[in-house]
């Protein structure tokens, strides 16, 4: 019963991304769209990353990042908007945070 | 009477001119590009205008981004166009640099980097403030 959480609003703008990981469970997935991206730079990340380990699938839409002029991480998967829709099938729901 | 009224008009700080803030992150809202029509606006008619870059904002002015993958119309490149209407006071919070991870790498020239406090003080030197 894993989620895919798509998350599309900076964490320092809104408190969406928060909410977000106060809800998450392992196997679940989350993708940064839009603004989402900007969490790749957040401190919520770095203790995402570490306290997951691995049993957490974070994604990030390599178009949105670039345009956005964002460093991304190796650690990340970098997807396309292909990918979320086959994401979308392989995970029971789906939680937009926005 | 007249000679009071003068002096208190002369200690008061001097207030002029409109500031113009920008909060949002550049792509998920039109709030950037209303803020720069604004400025461009102000600028034609020869009204001083200065930009402060808070919050999100900040990223309106990192350099090497690129709209055309978002198929949006990227207004960031008309900021080059500040100094040809006489916008010459552009202001970015430290603090939001810093709390982002982000360098002083920015698309133009001539911004000034200033500490909260500064910032602050910048902002209330002028007599009206549109937050965008």
């Amino acid at each position: 019963m894993a989620t895919l959480h798509l998350v599309r609003q900076s964490a320092f703008a809104t408190n969406d991304f928060a909410q977000c990981l106060s809800v998450l469970e392992h196997q679940d997935s989350i993708v940064l769209m839009d603004d989402g991206c900007y969490n790749l730079k957040h401190a919520l990340m770095d203790s995402l990353i570490k306290r997951v380990d691995g049993t957490v699938n974070i994604h990030v839409m390599t178009s949105h990042a670039k345009a956005r002029a964002i460093e991304t991480i190796t650690t990340i998967k970098h997807i396309e908007m292909k990918d979320v829709v086959e994401l979308t099938f392989n995970h029971s729901k789906v939680i937009t945070w926005q | 009477m007249t000679t009071i009224d003068e002096k208190e008009a002369i200690s008061l700080p001097q207030e002029n001119g409109l500031a113009i803030i920008n909060s949002k992150a550049p792509f998920s809202s039109t709030h950037g590009k209303d803020a720069l029509d604004i400025a461009l606006i102000f600028g034609s008619f020869e009204q001083n205008v200065s930009l402060f870059f808070q919050g999100d904002g900040v990223y309106q002015l990192i350099a090497q981004q690129d709209g055309s993958l978002l198929s949006v119309k990227d207004y960031l490149k008309t900021f080059s166009a500040f100094e040809f209407y006489d916008i010459e006071d552009i202001y970015v919070c430290q603090q939001s640099l810093a709390n982002r991870q982000l360098g002083e790498n920015f698309h133009i020239s001539d911004v000034q980097v200033l500490p909260s406090i500064e910032f602050g003080a910048a902002l209330n030197r002028h007599q009206h403030v549109l937050r965008f």
